[in-house]
């Protein structure tokens, strides 16, 4: 105890070091013990089928696509910022951009992760690269997300290439990977186009289908991409904030977050005036199927989901703290409230989700109603699903202590300018 | 100061305008239009005469053994559809074959493809199991192999034999009209809807002929006639997937 108090005063910080190295070591062990699990289970999955989950011929698609498209939306971030610093010119964010990107790619490991157990023939993934459905929007976010991946993995090679132990260890390949910063504007480019298409297709994948009347509508693409961005932005922020706070490894610079998190209150804005237009416009004449899909949401087994996590913590509170100005600047709300529109986000694809799905459409002539079927994820679903979550916690985690992802002060510029300084 | 450079701002510029234009002919040559290929001379067909089914479920038996699907999974379905008079109504279900087949355009490997000959078909050497043509399916048609299928078809022998392999665990499957028999049948010269070994097997166990299966090219098939002489209809005819399997519908009148 004595000991502790001593380390305590003489190193002048809140926290003892083996504190903090017990608290990280503790942190790390949960999420590793949680993948075991996750992977425990997928075994489960692979040698047993999907007949462990609680998936059906009614509602095929439940936990892991939720998962799925709320991690896609999460990596939003990375194409919106390297987006606006790389296009628009608004470089002060550029170091923001390098976390978004980090996280980005985490995401779409993932997404990818949880991908591999639900379709039922993992061995055939590579079907929608060489079997080409160009009708079908399933098959351009295939392709999409594939070609994505492979520009977030060119855009974190310079994470990796600057390393202070790669810069030691690998001189050569260092700067290789470190020069791949030249193609950041035409990488943001690509990354900008796949991500417009394939973000609002997540949403259209579930718009075209006219089987399911509560999705069958234009809206949900364009409500995708907005709230993707809208989490993806708000998630990097909140994440550098908290690393910052836990880890000295991690500086931000508030100020930046600021304006960033005040642009977000105003993005926010718009997406409940379009949620509100777009959910208001279903309520008029009666739809079989699209009445029943409102009723479980505003009603039935969805309202908490949808009052509390969607509107209540979703927009409003966030809302509120983003746009009035004391709250904004008192760092610990801002970063509540970012976290709570990310959450938001994630409420909102597991409510389409499962809306579409949980009011079954008779057939019959004459007698089009609907019935209600039930969803909830099995043990192994949950088991698989959180170790692909502790999985992307423990990259994040890495990811501030060893490639310095959360760096926002240091006189880090822009990467292309300063290679065209140091080349001078 | 690079990054603005006039330059920089040309090239992505010039970047931009190429992709669009490389996406836009190249979805120039190959026109984004779901028109079904009807280029075969046979474009098969089903009529399911309600005044006339019993809902004794041979032909959900029939289909089981034929196309050897595992007791959870119904390719073809009867359903109570209510009452006229007092006799109640049955609905029986195969898949639609539609001629804008919603699977068909989800799918994102061209697993679910339209034949030319009308039968919505399913490669199930290519199917992923995405399980997106389940989602998109109006008519609950399409059934996903959650388990393999390893155990004795209870439906076999007594309601005939197997006729295709068993699908393997992980993929989709769904009615093929009994493709099979209708292309080896026509392979021998046989004539489906007419010849019982070149029809689908559904439409050849059921015992009151409520089934109906032929060529709409052919002007003289049975179903060209039972649509002629008859008022039909097909389901959810509103969202335009034109169905290939019509509904006689049970009347009051014929029952007296």
């Amino acid at each position: 105890m004595t000991t502790a108090v001593n380390t305590q005063q003489t190193h002048q910080s809140k926290k003892p070091k083996w504190l903090a190295a017990l608290l990280l070591a503790g942190w790390v062990l949960g999420l590793l013990l949680l993948i075991g699990i996750g992977i425990a289970a997928a075994i489960q999955v692979f040698w047993r089928g999907l007949i462990v989950t609680n998936l059906t011929d009614l509602v095929p698609w439940g936990l892991w696509i939720t998962i799925d498209l709320s991690a896609i939306a999460m990596s939003a971030g990375a194409f919106s910022l390297c987006a606006a610093v790389y296009l628009i010119g608004l470089k002060q964010y550029a170091p923001v951009a390098r976390t978004a990107t980090f996280i980005g790619i985490i995401g779409y490991s993932m997404a990818m992760l949880c991908l591999l157990m639900d379709v039922g023939r993992p061995d055939r993934f590579w079907h929608g690269f060489v079997y080409w459905n160009t009708h079908s929007v399933l098959w351009e976010v295939t392709m999409c997300v594939g070609l994505y991946f492979s520009v977030l993995i060119l855009e974190t090679m310079p994470i990796i290439g600057e390393t202070d132990w790669m810069q030691r260890a690998l001189p050569r390949l260092s700067h290789r990977l470190t020069s791949i910063h030249h193609l950041a504007p035409v990488l943001a480019f690509f990354g900008l186009a796949f991500s417009l298409l394939h973000q609002s297709s997540l949403g259209a994948t579930y718009g075209v289908l006219q089987a399911r009347p509560i999705w069958y509508r234009p809206n949900l693409s364009v409500l995708f991409i907005y709230s993707a961005v809208l989490g993806g932005i708000s998630l990097t922020i909140a994440a550098s904030m908290l690393a910052a706070r836990i880890s000295a490894r991690a500086k931000i610079d508030d100020s930046l977050l600021e304006r960033l998190a005040h642009f977000i209150g105003w993005a926010l804005l718009g997406y409940i005036y379009f949620r509100f237009w777009d959910m208001f416009a279903m309520t008029y004449t009666y739809q079989p199927g699209r009445a029943e899909g409102l009723q479980i949401l505003t009603k039935g087994s969805l309202a908490f989901n949808f009052w509390v996590g969607e509107v209540l913590l979703g927009m409003l509170v966030p809302v509120v703290i983003l746009l009035y100005g004391r709250w904004r600047k008192d760092p610990t709300a801002r970063m509540i409230a970012l976290f709570l529109v990310a959450a938001g986000v994630i409420a909102y694809r597991w409510d389409v989700t499962l809306v579409g799905q949980l009011v079954v459409l008779t057939y019959l002539p004459q007698e089009i109603t609907a019935r209600y079927t039930q969803y909830t994820p099995s043990l192994i679903e949950l088991a698989t699903g959180a170790g692909v979550i502790a999985y992307g916690l423990l990259a994040f985690t890495f990811g501030v202590r060893y490639l310095n992802i959360v760096n926002h002060r240091s006189s880090h510029k822009p990467p292309v300018m300063r290679s065209v300084e140091t080349g001078q | 100061m690079k990054l603005q450079s006039p330059e920089r701002r040309n090239f992505l510029k010039a970047l931009a305008v190429s992709v669009a234009a490389l996406i836009s002919l190249g979805f120039k040559r190959k026109r984004l239009s779901s028109e079904p290929d009807d280029s075969s001379p046979y474009q098969w067909a089903m009529v399911i005469d309600q005044n006339k089914c019993t809902g004794c479920g041979y032909c959900t038996l029939a289909c089981q053994a034929h196309n050897d699907v595992p007791p959870e999974i119904h390719w073809n379905r009867v359903i109570k559809a209510g009452q006229v008079g007092d006799r109640e109504v049955f609905l029986t279900r195969p898949c639609m074959h539609c001629d804008h087949a919603p699977c068909v355009s989800v799918c994102p490997v061209k697993a679910s493809y339209k034949r030319a000959d009308g039968i919505v078909m399913m490669d199930y050497d290519r199917c992923i199991g995405c399980r997106y043509c389940e989602v998109a399916c109006p008519y609950g048609a399409r059934a996903f192999n959650w388990k393999a299928f390893t155990e004795e078809n209870p439906a076999v022998p007594e309601w005939g034999q197997p006729e295709i392999p068993r699908r393997p665990r992980g993929v989709v499957e769904k009615c093929s009209f009994c493709a099979h028999r209708i292309d080896r049948g026509l392979a021998m010269g046989w004539k489906p809807g007419v010849a019982p070994e070149a029809t689908p097997a559904c439409v050849v166990e059921c015992p009151v002929g409520a089934r109906i299966f032929g060529d709409l090219n052919d002007p003289q098939s049975e179903v060209n006639h039972y649509l002629a002489a008859h008022p039909h209809f097909r389901l959810r005819e509103d969202m335009g997937t034109e169905p290939r399997v019509y509904y006689l519908p049970a009347q009051w009148e014929e029952e007296t």
